[in-house]
C-alpha cells in the first residue's frame, strides 16, 4: 500500500514541479462569468474577444507575437473571482487582465490585482469604489454607477417629468450602489421616491410589486441583473402596473438577450433600458468595423453590448503592451495612462486626477432606449434619439 | 513498521516540498490541506458512527463568518476569532445533535441540511454585517502576505487534527462509536450510551470543522456564503467517499487526489463536479470502501500466492 | 384588505403545489425509509422537459406536461433499480447516493440545459380581478385547479386502489405484506416512479409560473423535506396540510416581516416541530 501511495504522490509532485513554459505567443487574461446566472455575459465576453483577437492578430499582433487570451470563469461569485484573478497571476503569469462585470467580483479582484501587481482594466463593473480606491494597478474603460445615474438615468426621469420613482434594487454592490446614487439625485430634485430591495436570484415578485403597486409610481428604475429582470417585467404587468408604470432597466443588457421575448411576452413592449449600443448610432469608424466583423463572423447583428465593452478592452491591453515595448508590469501601467486610443464608444483616455472614483476611468457615452413593438428607439439623450418616449397606460 | 516506512519520508517530504513548489501549487498545496481537516473530521461523525451529517460546510461557515466578522468589526486578531469561530461552531454541533439524534438518522440529515439553508439566508440578507454575496473582505494571519507561512500553519494544525482523531479512533470511545456503527442494538445492551456517543462525535467533528472555516477564511481574505454551501459540502462528502469512508487513511487521500485533479480538469469548467460527482455514485454504489478499500484489495491479492 | 388577501391566495397556491411535491417525497419514505434527496432535480427536469417539448419540438402544452410526467416517472424507476435498490436496509448509503445523484443530476441540468431560467408557454394569459379587489394571474389560478386535481387524484390512488392497498400494508409493516402475497419489490419500485412523477408534476405545473433553473433545486427539496418533517413521515394528510400552512406563512411572512426571509420560516418550523412535535402533525408516534 505504502509504495502505491508513494508513487501517486511521486506523479503528483512531478507534475507540480515542472511546469512547461512555451513562450511563442502572448497570453493576457480575461475575468467574467461563464457559468452561473449571468452567463450570457461570459457568452458576449467571448464573441467579443474572438472578434478583438482576429483584429489585433491580423495587424501583427502585440510585440510580433500571436495574442491569445486566457478567459478564467468567476461564475459571477467573489470567491470564485479572487481565485480565479489569482490562477492568472501565479500560473499563467498573464501581463495583464482585462474583463469583469459583476461589482461584487472586480471589488475581490482588485484586491489580488493589488497584491500581485498585476494591470487589469475593467470593462462592464460599475460600483464607484473600484476607481474610488485609486489603486495603481486598476482601470475601468466602462460605465460607474455615478456617472450614469448622474448623467443619464436621472437627468431621463427629470427631463420627462416623472412625479413619483420607485427603485427596486438587487442586493449586489452594484445595486446597492446605483440605488444610494439615485437615491441622492432624488433628493436633489424633490421628486418623492420609495426604494425596494430585493433578492438577486428571485423569481417571484408578486410581494414586491403588490407593495409597489400601493405607492402608485409612474416609473419603475429596476436595478435587477439577470434573467430576474424579466420575471420581474412580466408580472408587473399580470398585477396591472406596468405599462402604466414605465420600467428601466438600469443594467441594459438582460433586456437584450435572445430569453427576453420569450420570458416577458406582450409585458415587455415600452420597457426601457440602458445601453452603450444601438444599430444605428455609429460613434467612431472602430464602431462600424465592429458591427460589420461582428456580422461576418456570427452571422447575425452584435445584441448584448458587453460583447462591444470586452472587444474595446482588449484593444487597449494590446494598444498598452505593444507602447510600453514590454510585458513588464510598471511599463504596461505607465501606457496605459497615456492611452489616447479610438475604441467603438469614442476616444479612450484614462482620468489621472486622485482622490476620486475618475482616476484611472474612463466611461463611454451611454443612452436610454425604449422598446416599442419590439423594435429599439433611442429616447435619451436628446441629441442622439432616434423618436420621442412613448407612455403607457 | 510499514506505517514508519511510509511516514517518515512523507513528513520529511512535506516539510521540504514547498521550497521548491511556485505560488500557484503552494496554493494548491494549502487547499489541499484544508480539505485534509474537513474530509477527515466529517469521516469521525459519518464514517465512525454512521450518521450522515450535512452542515460540516455550514459549521465551516460558522468558524469563518464569526471569526471574520469579530475581526472587521471589533479588531479581535483573528488567532483570538477562530477559536472563539470554533466554539460557536461546537455549541451548534451540540445544540444540533442533542435535537436530532435521538430521531435518527434520516431526521440529522435532513436537519443538517436546513440547518445549512438557514445559515445561507441568513449570511445572504443580513449584509449590513455580513455583505452577503458580496463577500466580507476579512484580515489574514500575518501582516507580511506569504503563501509558505500559511502552509506550514495549515500543515501544522492539520497534523493535530489527524492526531487527535486517530487517538480518538483508537481510544476506549473510538471502539464504541464502531460498536453503535455496527450494531445499534448490540451497542446499547452492553451499556453504551449510543445517543451520547454520537452528539459527542457530532460535537467534535462539527468544531473540527469550524477551525478548519476560520483557517480557510483568514487565508482567502475573503468570505462568501460559498464557504457553508451544499457545492462545498458536496466536496469534502466526495472526498470522503471517494478516499474511502470509516478509514483514517481514505479522506486523506480522497482530499489530496481530488483537490489536485480538479485543478487539472477546471479547464472543463462547473463540469468538473459532475465528474466527480459521477466516480462518487459509483463507488458508493460499486465499491464502499473507497480507494483504500481497493488498493488494499489488490495489496493482499498480489502478496497471498 | 385585498393586500391581505392577495398574499393568502398566493399562499393557497403554492401551498397546493407544495403539497404535491411532499406527497411525491413522503410516499417514498413511508414505504422504503428512503429520502430523495433528488427530488428537486426530478421537478427541475420535468420543468425543463415540458419547456423543450412544447418550445423546441413543437408539441402542445397540453401533451407536453403530462409526457414530461411520465418521463420522469420512468427516470424515476430507473433510478430506484440501478441505485436505490441495492441500498436496502443501509440508511447511510441511501442518504449519500440520492444527495450525490441530486448533485450529478443538478450539473447535468446545467449541462444540457445552460443556467438560464426557462419558462414553458403559460397555457392561458392574462389576468383576472378577483372580488374586484385585486389581479391574479390566470395561469396561477389554472395551477391551482390542476394541482388540486392532482391531489384528489392520489388521495383515490392511495385510499381506494389495490395499488394503494399494498402501499398502505407495506408501510405499516413489511413482513406481514409478503406473506399476504404482495410483491414488495414490484411495489417499492411503482411507488418511487410515483414518487418521482408528484415531483415531475409539481415542476410542470409551476415551471409556467415561476420560470425552472438548475441551481434552484435544493430550495424545492428542502421545501418538500419540512412538509413532509411537519406533516408526519409517511402521512398523505399532513402534507396536504403542512404544505398549506407553509405556503401562507411563506407569502404572509413575506408580505410583512421581510421579503428576504421568505424561506427561513421553512426552517424555523422544522426547528420548533422537531423540538414539540418531533413526528409531525399527523405522524404517529413511535
Amino acid at each position: 500500500m505504502g509504495r502505491i501511495v508513494g508513487s501517486v504522490l511521486l506523479a503528483v509532485i512531478l507534475s507540480m514541479t515542472s511546469w512547461a513554459l512555451a513562450q511563442d505567443t502572448i497570453k493576457i487574461g480575461v475575468v467574467g462569468p461563464r457559468t452561473g446566472p449571468a452567463a450570457a455575459t461570459g457568452k458576449a465576453f467571448e464573441e467579443g474577444i474572438a472578434i478583438a483577437l482576429d483584429h489585433i492578430n491580423a495587424k501583427g499582433g502585440v510585440l510580433g507575437k500571436k495574442l491569445e487570451v486566457v478567459f478564467e470563469d468567476t461564475g459571477g461569485v467573489p470567491e470564485k473571482a479572487a481565485s480565479a484573478f489569482e490562477k492568472l497571476a501565479t500560473r499563467d503569469k498573464v501581463p495583464i487582465v482585462v474583463g469583469e462585470s459583476h461589482s461584487s467580483s472586480a471589488l475581490a479582484e482588485i484586491e489580488v490585482a493589488n497584491r500581485y501587481k498585476v494591470p487589469f482594466i475593467i470593462c462592464e463593473a460599475w460600483h464607484d469604489d473600484i476607481t474610488k480606491k485609486n489603486y495603481r494597478w486598476v482601470f475601468r474603460a466602462g460605465p460607474v454607477n455615478s456617472g450614469v445615474v448622474d448623467f443619464y438615468i436621472a437627468p431621463f426621469v427629470k427631463e420627462n417629468g416623472f412625479k413619483k420613482v420607485a427603485i427596486v434594487r438587487e442586493n449586489s454592490d452594484w445595486g446597492a450602489g446605483i440605488a444610494e446614487r439615485t437615491e441622492y439625485n432624488m433628493k436633489n430634485f424633490g421628486l418623492p421616491f420609495v426604494t425596494l430591495k430585493v433578492e438577486r436570484e428571485s423569481k417571484d415578485f408578486y410581494t414586491e410589486l403588490t407593495k409597489l403597486k400601493g405607492e402608485n409610481p409612474d416609473i419603475i428604475l429596476a436595478y435587477i441583473y439577470g434573467t430576474g429582470l424579466h420575471f420581474f417585467v412580466a408580472q408587473a404587468n399580470e398585477v396591472g402596473l406596468s405599462p402604466k408604470s414605465l420600467i428601466l432597466d438600469g443594467a441594459g443588457p438582460p433586456s437584450l438577450w435572445d430569453s427576453f421575448w420569450k420570458n416577458v411576452g406582450k409585458a415587455g413592449d415600452l420597457e426601457l433600458f440602458i445601453s452603450s449600443m444601438h444599430e444605428k448610432v455609429h460613434l467612431t469608424p472602430t464602431s462600424r468595423k465592429f458591427w460589420e466583423d461582428y456580422k461576418k463572423k456570427f452571422g447575425k447583428d452584435p445584441s448584448d453590448y458587453k460583447t462591444r465593452s470586452i472587444y474595446n478592452v482588449v484593444l487597449i491591453a494590446a494598444d498598452a503592451i505593444n507602447r510600453a515595448k514590454s510585458t513588464n508590469n510598471e511599463a504596461i501601467v505607465e501606457a496605459l495612462e497615456k492611452t489616447n486610443l479610438e475604441v467603438t464608444t469614442g476616444i479612450v483616455k484614462f482620468g489621472l486626477k486622485q482622490g476620486s472614483y475618475e482616476y484611472h476611468q474612463w466611461m463611454p457615452p451611454m443612452l436610454v432606449v425604449q422598446w416599442q413593438d419590439q423594435k429599439q428607439v433611442v429616447v435619451f439623450p436628446k441629441e442622439a434619439a432616434t423618436g420621442e418616449l412613448k407612455r403607457g397606460r | 513498521m510499514m506505517k514508519t516506512w511510509i511516514s517518515l519520508p512523507l513528513i520529511f517530504l512535506l516539510i521540504f516540498l514547498p521550497f521548491f513548489l511556485s505560488q500557484y501549487w503552494l496554493h494548491v498545496m494549502i487547499i489541499s490541506l484544508f480539505y485534509v481537516m474537513m474530509a477527515s473530521s466529517w469521516n469521525l461523525i459519518a464514517g465512525y458512527t454512521g450518521q450522515i451529517s450535512f452542515a460540516h460546510a455550514a459549521f465551516a461557515g460558522v468558524g469563518a463568518y464569526v471569526s471574520g466578522m469579530l475581526a472587521v468589526n471589533i479588531g479581535i486578531p483573528p488567532w483570538l476569532g477562530i477559536f472563539v469561530g470554533t466554539f460557536v461552531a461546537s455549541l451548534l454541533g451540540v445544540g444540533l445533535g442533542y435535537l436530532c439524534i435521538r430521531m435518527g438518522g434520516i431526521y440529522l440529515s435532513l436537519t443538517t441540511l436546513g440547518f445549512s439553508e438557514i445559515l445561507r439566508i441568513i449570511i445572504t440578507n443580513e449584509d449590513r454585517w455580513t455583505r452577503g454575496t458580496m463577500g466580507l473582505q476579512i484580515p489574514g494571519f500575518f501582516t507580511e502576505y506569504s503563501k509558505m507561512s500559511y502552509y506550514f500553519l495549515f500543515l501544522i494544525v492539520s497534523a493535530v487534527f489527524l492526531f487527535i482523531l486517530y487517538r480518538l479512533i483508537h481510544s476506549e470511545m473510538g471502539l464504541s462509536f464502531r460498536a453503535v456503527l455496527n450494531d445499534e442494538l448490540a451497542a446499547a445492551s452492553s451499556g453504551i450510551d449510543t445517543i451520547r456517543v454520537r452528539i459527542l462525535a457530532f460535537t467534535i467533528s462539527s468544531a473540527m470543522a469550524g477551525m478548519a472555516g476560520g483557517l480557510y477564511g483568514h487565508y482567502l481574505m475573503l468570505i462568501t456564503p460559498d464557504i457553508p454551501s451544499l457545492g462545498q459540502m458536496f466536496l469534502v462528502l466526495a472526498m470522503a467517499v471517494i478516499g474511502g469512508m470509516g478509514s483514517f487513511i481514505g479522506p486523506i487521500l480522497g482530499a489530496f487526489v481530488l483537490e489536485v485533479l480538479s485543478e487539472y480538469i477546471r479547464i472543463y469548467g462547473e463540469y468538473h463536479v459532475l465528474l466527480f460527482g459521477l466516480v462518487a455514485l459509483g463507488v458508493a454504489r460499486f465499491a464502499p470502501e473507497g480507494m483504500v478499500g481497493v488498493i488494499k484489495k489488490r495489496w493482499k491479492v498480489k502478496e497471498s500466492p | 384588505m385585498a393586500e391581505f388577501l392577495m398574499y393568502f391566495t398566493n399562499g393557497l397556491v403554492i401551498g397546493v403545489i407544495n403539497a404535491i411535491s411532499a406527497i411525491g417525497v413522503s410516499l417514498i419514505v413511508g414505504i422504503m425509509r428512503v429520502i430523495n434527496f433528488a427530488h428537486g432535480e426530478l421537478y427541475i427536469f420535468a420543468g425543463y422537459f415540458s419547456y423543450h417539448l412544447s418550445l423546441t419540438f413543437g408539441l402542445s402544452p397540453i401533451l407536453a406536461m403530462p409526457l414530461s410526467v411520465f418521463f420522469i416517472f420512468l427516470i424515476g424507476i430507473l433510478m430506484e433499480r440501478l441505485l436505490i435498490r441495492p441500498t436496502y436496509g443501509d440508511e447511510m448509503y441511501s442518504l449519500i447516493i440520492t444527495f450525490v445523484l441530486s448533485i450529478v443530476l443538478q450539473n447535468s441540468a446545467l449541462l444540457i440545459f445552460g443556467p438560464y431560467p426557462n419558462k414553458p408557454p403559460a397555457l392561458i394569459s392574462g389576468s383576472t380581478q378577483i372580488f374586484g379587489l385585486f389581479h391574479y394571474g390566470n395561469q396561477r389560478l389554472l395551477s391551482f385547479g390542476i394541482s388540486i386535481g392532482i391531489l384528489l387524484f392520489v388521495f383515490y390512488l392511495i385510499k381506494k386502489t389495490w395499488f394503494g392497498k399494498s402501499v398502505r400494508a407495506i408501510s405499516q409493516d413489511r413482513e406481514m405484506a409478503s406473506l399476504m402475497g404482495i410483491d414488495h419489490w414490484r411495489i417499492n419500485m411503482i411507488s418511487f416512479g410515483l414518487g418521482a412523477a408528484l415531483a415531475g408534476s409539481a415542476g410542470v405545473i409551476i415551471a409556467p409560473i415561476f420560470p425552472v433553473t438548475p441551481t434552484g433545486s435544493s430550495a424545492i427539496s428542502l421545501t418538500a423535506f419540512v412538509v413532509v418533517v411537519l406533516g408526519g413521515m409517511g402521512s398523505l394528510k399532513g402534507c396536504v396540510v403542512g404544505g398549506l400552512i407553509l405556503g401562507i406563512l411563506e407569502n404572509l411572512g413575506a408580505a410583512y416581516v421581510s421579503t428576504m426571509y421568505r424561506h427561513i420560516f421553512a426552517f424555523i418550523i422544522l426547528i420548533l416541530v422537531l423540538v414539540f412535535r418531533p413526528w409531525g402533525l399527523f405522524g404517529q408516534k413511535t
